[in-house]
């Protein structure tokens, strides 16, 4: 996906929101976009979301979108299973596969009783939750989170940092702004800093890469990934999962399943999505306890 | 596509916003349309309350969703599809409306020209107000996908805009509309029913290129 020489103003003479803004988002990178309020980070996501076109450039190449809004007080007369199920459809998703999903969705935050109340009955932050579950429906090829994780409790937020690594991992492009400076912090390919109507590509922190966004992080991939989860009642490990990880007790029940580190989300996915899901206590680089592990991403 | 006008036809259905045109044209035919009066007389009347009425139920479907959920609907589908949706729904609920009201001035109506000269065929009469019924619905709708978001965005401008082209259109000599609800009022005086497609061809291209303005610009104004 390409932005070339794009710009955005409201109104013929309006001042230029954006201007001159050239990218090149390849498959499978994680973008954060920064900058100031009232910079243009919203007009930004925006345009890349296609909601709005640019007043002047040309985008190319996006593929299938999905956007999640950092407020959703969407009155709308229909409940929460039934929006998501529309929203599936209109993501392309089969009917059935869409009612599926919705319900799905819902039991992964928390909020499968919401399933039947009217979408202006929710809280905010089941709410949030909606607008997020109705991005995660689909297999976006680009995901544009604005704020998303805005009004979610702390374990939807960490679901949402796992649902974006693994859509990554699957080579997806997921761009985000957030007011957390530590929100995958270290993880994402390259930061956009909006300033002034340009967009300046940082260099991303932690990250021994070039400036622009580029292939997915190499270097972290080359050691192998440890994940601890523990089975659901009754669960042996599901078969062909990917990367073939080698298993092995780790007490408790739980089972410790080592894998080449870049199967290592899908394979997490893989448990999260597993009929009943799995529960992940920690996922760790092998050989080096590393405290900056994702540790209790836990699952309904 | 059809999971988008589903998505619409949901939205119009349970926001329970179709009631007030609904009532406005129930009101309508009810002052226009009674027993005994000639079918083609009826059939006018109901064809041009109809102009007015499309052109509130697209206002009704496109300012439906609320902006977040629009957002993330146009970022899955596009917003040029979304509005379209919107409008085709608007469109296909006027439709329907139609289809009901010439189904009532047939019932209703005298088969008769005025002063009971002539013999009016029921089923000629009815297919005529029918075409001339789809007209007046695709000239509200064009009205309507002109006359609102995302051309004019404030209420302030948009009703009285899509109220006075509505009126402008309904009684503009150059009009299809016109044309074909003065058609069915000569007919009935001459007792001769014809089936204007000059006027539904003109009204299907005018409807396409305001439909066509509205969702293009769907994505630049939001």
């Amino acid at each position: 996906m390409r932005l070339t020489g794009v710009g955005r103003r409201y109104g013929l003479g309006g001042p230029w929101i954006l201007r001159d803004v050239g990218l090149d988002i390849p498959e499978g990178s994680l973008l954060r976009v920064e900058g100031a309020n009232g910079s243009g980070k919203s007009t930004l996501l925006r345009l890349l979301a296609g909601i709005d076109a640019p007043s002047t450039g040309r985008i190319t190449g996006r593929p299938r979108t999905a956007y999640v809004p950092e407020r959703f007080p969407a009155a709308l007369p229909m409940t929460a299973g039934a929006y998501l199920t529309r929203l599936g459809r209109i993501h392309g998703l089969s009917r059935a596969a869409a009612s599926r999903g919705a319900l799905e969705w819902l039991e992964r935050f928390g909020a499968a009783a919401y399933a039947g109340t009217p979408l202006s009955e929710l809280s905010k932050g089941t709410s949030q939750k909606v607008a997020v579950a109705q991005g995660l429906m689909g297999t976006p090829g680009l995901l544009v989170l604005d704020e998303a994780w805005t009004g979610l409790e702390r374990r939807s937020r960490a679901l949402l940092d796992d649902e974006v690594r693994a859509r990554v991992a699957a080579g997806a492009r997921v761009v985000f702004v957030d007011h957390d400076p530590g929100r995958l912090a270290g993880e994402a390919d390259a930061v956009l800093r909006v300033e002034g109507g340009g967009v300046l590509p940082l260099p991303a922190p932690s990250r021994n890469r070039g400036q622009a966004p580029g292939p997915p992080r190499r270097a972290e991939r080359a050691r192998p990934s440890v994940i601890v989860a523990e089975p659901p009642p009754g669960a042996v490990l599901p078969p062909d999962l990917p990367g073939t990880p080698e298993a092995e007790p780790a007490g408790d029940g739980a089972v410790r399943l080592t894998v080449a580190a870049p199967h290592s989300d899908a394979l997490l996915r893989a448990l999260l999505t597993a009929h009943p899901p799995w529960h992940i206590r920690s996922l760790t680089p092998a050989e080096a306890a590393d405290p900056d592990a994702v540790s209790e991403a836990s699952h309904p | 596509m059809t999971a988008l006008l589903r998505y619409q036809a949901a939205l119009l259905l349970r926001s329970h916003r179709w009631l007030p045109p609904l009532l406005l044209y129930g009101a309508s035919m009810a002052v226009g349309v009674q027993g005994g009066q000639p079918i083609l007389d009826c059939a006018g009347w109901a064809a041009a309350t109809l102009l007015p009425v499309t052109a509130w139920l697209v206002r009704v479907c496109v300012t439906n969703e609320p902006s977040a959920a629009r957002d993330c609907s146009a970022a899955a589908a596009g917003p040029w599809r979304v509005h379209l949706a919107a409008v085709g729904v608007a469109l296909g609920a006027a439709l329907l409306l139609a289809a009901v009201g010439v189904a009532v001035v047939a019932a209703v109506g005298d088969p008769h020209s005025t002063g009971r000269r002539a013999a009016v065929p029921v089923g000629s009469a009815a297919a005529a107000g029918l075409a001339a019924a789809a007209v007046c619905a695709l000239l509200g709708t064009a009205v309507g996908a002109l006359c609102n978001r995302p051309l004019l965005r404030s209420t302030a401008w948009a009703v009285p805009s899509t109220l006075l082209a509505a009126f402008v259109v309904l009684f503009a000599g150059a009009s299809p509309a016109n044309a074909v609800v003065t058609g069915l009022v000569t007919g009935s005086r001459t007792g001769v029913v014809s089936i204007p497609w000059l006027p539904l061809a003109a009204a299907g291209a005018l409807a396409a290129g305001a439909v066509a303005v509205a969702c293009a610009l769907a994505s630049r104004r939001t």
